[in-house]
């Protein structure tokens, strides 16, 4: 049994932390709807507030020694219904959540403002909306950025450059204004950021969902919310019931049993343990195979001894997962619920899904945690069956019009750096491979062009790469043990775990970077990204790292 | 003009920058030809495991590399470059394998990887080699897959497939009439390993009276092997009747340690990556008196064989570059790799490029010398190593000795061929001190 078994709480701490505390840096609460900021001046310090024309609110400041550059900042996924206190058993929504539209200017690292505060100190403009509208909303949420981006030159007309940066979500967005409006901006940051579409992430939700539900519990809802306040309980109650199942799965560890609720699928599956359900649930939704607390590779005692052989291998990835699946659940099934207000009913379908793909590869390397080729053959036979695992249809409409969200179509105008941690549970690593590959292929056609302009006698320039692309890492072994009992770590402990997991001197080396491209034109050389990023710790630029897609991308391929 | 002219080279250097730096983007820089490689030196990886359960055993076929490289390093290297050898442990996880391959070829900056060990552990490795133009040659595993070049075009393995072997083991029992009437089971490693193995059974329409399949790892689980041998019981296998085993040495030490606690003693039939007798004698000494008279197939010859010259020379290599630790088919594999190696890395010539190790492989391998009593199968279009086995008794010291003194060289293929049997060892003569002229 896990050492401490409120590890669960704060797990998503990263998304609601952000929320609470947004509000705090903004120096000028914005009143009714405001056609121009209302700013003051405190020590040198000038700070507006307002709304824009579409009524989202936002904030904005520079400092005397304004140098010219701002950073507009997009927030990342804030949930678009209210929870109510008690309902959810994290730090951060024990007392429950409101709708929260308060504008950010920046990362609130740990639930500090230090890099916004800095950024100020150090001669930038910060700036950053709260939004209208909270759950997916990158459409709105570019619109409203281009307009803020036009409030902020006007109230501080010393402005010459324009970094957008953002994370998870506000990735997307800023991503998105710099393929929309690329005479708008000077650099991007994109960081923990789903890149291409929301529908390649919710693809991994899905599958997460939909294995959690046939595993573990057939009354989790997972799709198909109802509407109104009926489909947000309903929502909720999903919530509780992946972390019921936490300490359950916990616990099958030593018993080996599965939960009572896992019913018809528990009970055809009893010789295999349920954490191998549980790894089999991640690896096919692509969910990272190590956590804030479990590196997936170090066992206890000593390395010859067969009982760290078997927690390396077979028992920590289950737990790295189960951290994993608690984050990834949540968030998966807010976002499921609020697409689906959205699109109008259940987009995602997995009829034609083959899990035994999906896991193609995982399966060799997790063998032993997947209890061998048996085991993984006798839960995708469940898999296969309809009977005991219905799969879900989508409403044509609702996937039609999920088709129709924005996309990204993975073009590099002004020079740009993404960062993410290797290990990021809710929005994968891979959704930094998408950009990278799109900035390969782009790059690749601006030489081939420029040879071809050569070859008629047409001047060009040189071709150059745009993306620069951050890894977090994590390292190779942190696992901590008390005697054999592996020991829970507080949420955000180990670096390139977590969403959006990064630390104030992180924040502010990519900001110094991107300040640079946005001056200079071109992303910045790796030897001298990497001087700045081992400076600031635990991250660097490495153009052979290999990276594998997100699920979703690498099957369509 | 001079203006326009000027231009024009301007426009002309351009299209050459951009034309480098198209073909840089298209092969990336980690797989550089000459990675890895300086003037004096040649810098190799391997990943094995050194520690875990399958380090008993294993853990001296990294070692033995080194001490044979050593020994060409101290005979003038290869082409005037010594060679390096930087070893990493895997613990024979393959997610483990992942990240250590990782750390050779982007940390240390190889220029190939040597001898890696395990089916999982290699598989798991082979998009990252893929993606980085990094050979790994003379894998340690009989996965037949790694003889498919269009699926595997950087790996090559060395021993004959366990497809080969569970062909040649069904011959060798289904032939023996010591064996006619009797029960035939067997205890399996049930992932990639076992499944190859499986393949080769079915397709000598072998049939087996019980089968046992087991995740590996699970024989560190006294408990679990227990069961195993119960339910062999329970299926009334006795005396003289037939189990192979077939999985990693510390797997067969746990069924020799089960059967012994049970009274179990059958015609045991072990595979060949999994009756290394030290490895055993080294886990649980009594348990040598169990391997006496089990049935063991090999591609090596036995290592207790003086009169065998390449023995003869790894023995000696093993006392001055091997700190003369046991000598054991672990440490002969380690340095049969490396000599194979030394001749791959000298046929690719001086001018040493990734690609010309690939193809010098392709080209030479099935020509190289080696300790092996079979063939190399490595061409253009495959990437197979050697093609059989011969059969031998252990006896009470774990030596592997020849069934009534004849050596039978049993050969197939990985497909549907027919298994030959031969008493002519076609193995080349060794040269003037192991060394590649």
């Amino acid at each position: 049994m896990m050492k401490n078994s409120s590890r669960k709480k704060g797990l998503i701490r990263s998304f609601f932390s952000l929320v609470l505390i947004a509000g705090t840096v903004t120096a000028v609460a914005p009143t009714a709807a405001q056609a121009t900021p209302v700013c003051q001046t405190v020590a040198f310090v000038t700070s507006c507030g307002g709304v824009t024309s579409d009524g989202a609110q936002y904030s904005m400041t520079a400092a005397a020694n304004f140098n010219g550059t701002v950073f507009i900042y997009s927030h990342g996924y804030r949930p678009w219904v209210n929870i109510e206190a008690g309902k959810i058993p994290t730090a951060s929504l024990r007392g429950g959540y409101t709708v929260n539209n308060l504008p950010q200017p920046g990362p609130l690292p740990g639930g500090s403002t230090a890099v916004i505060q800095s950024l100020i100190a150090q001669g930038y403009g910060v700036m950053g909306s709260g939004f209208l509208r909270q759950g997916w909303n990158a459409e709105s949420a570019v619109k409203t950025n281009v307009e803020l981006i036009g409030l902020f030159k006007k109230t501080f007309p010393k402005t010459t450059k324009v970094v957008a940066w953002g994370e998870s979500l506000g990735g997307f967005i800023t991503q998105a204004l710099h393929e929309a409006h690329p005479d708008l901006v000077d650099a991007v940051v994109p960081m923990c950021t789903v890149a291409g579409s929301i529908e390649a992430s919710m693809k991994s939700a899905g599958d997460a969902l939909w294995l959690l539900k046939t595993f573990f519990d057939s009354s989790i809802v997972g799709h198909s919310y109802k509407s109104g306040d009926e489909g947000r309980q309903q929502a909720i109650t999903d919530i509780q019931k992946i972390f019921a199942l936490a300490p359950q799965i916990q616990a099958s560890l030593v018993t080996g049993a599965w939960p009572a609720s896992s019913g018809a699928v528990g009970k055809a599956l009893a010789s295999i343990p349920p954490r191998s359900a549980l790894l089999l649930t991640g690896l096919a939704a692509g969910l990272p195979p190590q956590s804030n607390s479990f590196d997936g590779t170090t066992g206890p005692g000593i390395r010859d001894s067969a009982d760290y052989s078997r927690f390396a291998i077979a028992a920590s990835p289950a737990l790295a997962m189960l951290e994993n699946v608690i984050e990834a659940g949540v968030l998966g099934v807010l976002v499921t619920h609020d697409l689906e207000s959205q699109l109008g009913g259940a987009y995602f379908d997995n009829t034609a899904t083959d899990y035994g793909a999906l896991i193609a590869e995982e399966r060799v390397i997790f063998n032993l945690g997947l209890s061998g080729e048996d085991a993984i053959g006798a839960m995708l036979q469940v898999l296969g069956t309809a009977a005991v695992a219905p799969r879900w249809k989508a409403n044509p409409t609702a996937a039609a019009n999920m088709k129709k969200m924005l996309t990204h179509k993975g073009v590099f105008a002004k020079p740009t750096i993404a960062l993410h941690g290797v290990a990021d549970p809710a929005v994968s690593v891979g959704n930094m491979q998408w950009l990278i590959e799109r900035a390969e292929d782009q790059y690749r056609k601006d030489v081939a062009d420029n040879v071809r302009k050569v070859l008629k006698g047409e001047s060009t320039d040189r071709a150059s790469r745009k993306l620069l692309a951050v890894i977090n890492p994590t390292p190779d072994e942190y696992t901590t043990f008390n005697g054999a009992l592996p020991v829970s770590k507080a949420p955000g402990t180990t670096t390139g775990t977590g969403h959006c997991n990064f630390t104030t001197a992180q924040y502010l080396a990519i900001a110094q970077l991107a300040a640079n491209a946005a001056d200079t034109g071109r992303i910045p050389s790796a030897a001298a990204a990497n001087r700045v990023l081992r400076k600031a710790g635990n991250m660097f630029v490495d153009r052979n790292y290999f990276i594998p897609l997100q699920k979703f991308y690498a099957s369509a391929e | 003009m001079k203006s326009i002219s000027l231009r024009r080279r301007s426009v002309a250097a351009t299209a050459i920058i951009s034309m480098v730096a198209l073909f840089a983007s298209t092969f990336p820089a980690s797989g550089s030809n000459t990675a890895g490689v300086t003037r004096t030196e040649i810098k190799l990886g391997t990943t094995v495991p050194q520690t875990g359960i399958a380090a008993p055993g294993y853990s001296k076929v990294a070692p033995a590399m080194q001490a044979f490289f050593n020994y060409v390093n101290a005979n003038g290297g290869v082409h005037g470059r010594k060679i390096t050898l930087s070893i990493k442990d895997d613990g024979y996880n393959p997610k483990l394998a992942v990240s250590k391959t990782r750390e050779l070829i982007q940390r240390d900056r190889v220029f190939a990887i040597v001898g890696a060990l395990g089916t999982a552990n290699q598989k798991a490795v082979s998009t990252l080699l893929r993606q980085n133009r990094v050979p790994s040659l003379f894998v340690n595993t009989g996965f037949s897959e790694f003889a498919d070049k269009g699926k595997y075009p950087f790996q090559a393995a060395l021993f004959p497939s366990y497809m080969m072997e569970a062909k040649i083991m069904a011959e060798f029992i289904s032939s023996n009439p010591d064996f006619k009437g009797k029960k035939v089971g067997i205890i399996m490693q049930a992932d990639d390993f076992g499944t190859d193995a499986q393949k080769g059974f079915t397709q000598q329409k072998f049939k087996f009276d019980k089968v046992i399949r087991y995740p590996n790892g699970q024989q560190g689980e006294a408990d679990k092997v227990d069961l195993w041998i119960s339910d062999l019981k329970a299926a009334g296998f006795g005396s003289g009747d037939v189990v192979i085993v077939f999985g990693v040495t510390t797997a067969t030490a746990a069924v020799l340690s089960a059967a012994r606690r049970a009274s179990f003693a059958p015609q045991w039939v072990l595979g060949s990556v999994g009756a290394d007798a030290t490895t055993i004698a080294g886990i649980n000494p009594l348990l040598l008196g169990l391997l006496n008279n089990s049935i063991g197939a090999s591609f090596l010859p036995d290592p207790s064989d003086v009169s065998d010259e390449y023995i003869k020379l790894f023995a000696e290599i093993n006392k001055t570059y091997n700190k003369n630790v046991p000598f054991d088919f672990n440490v002969v594999a380690g340095m049969n790799t490396a000599m194979m190696m030394t001749q791959a890395l000298h046929a690719a010539g001086p001018n040493l490029t990734r690609t010309g190790l690939m193809s010098a492989l392709e080209r030479n391998g099935k020509d190289f010398y080696s300790a092996g009593m079979t063939s190399l199968g490595y061409s253009t279009t495959a990437r197979v190593g050697y093609n059989g086995y011969w059969f031998g008794k252990y006896n009470a010291r774990g030596e592997l000795k020849p069934i009534n003194n004849q050596v039978i060289i049993y050969t197939t293929d990985s497909g549907n061929g027919a298994v030959t049997k031969s008493d002519k060892i076609t193995r080349k003569p060794m040269p003037d001190k192991g060394l590649p002229k």
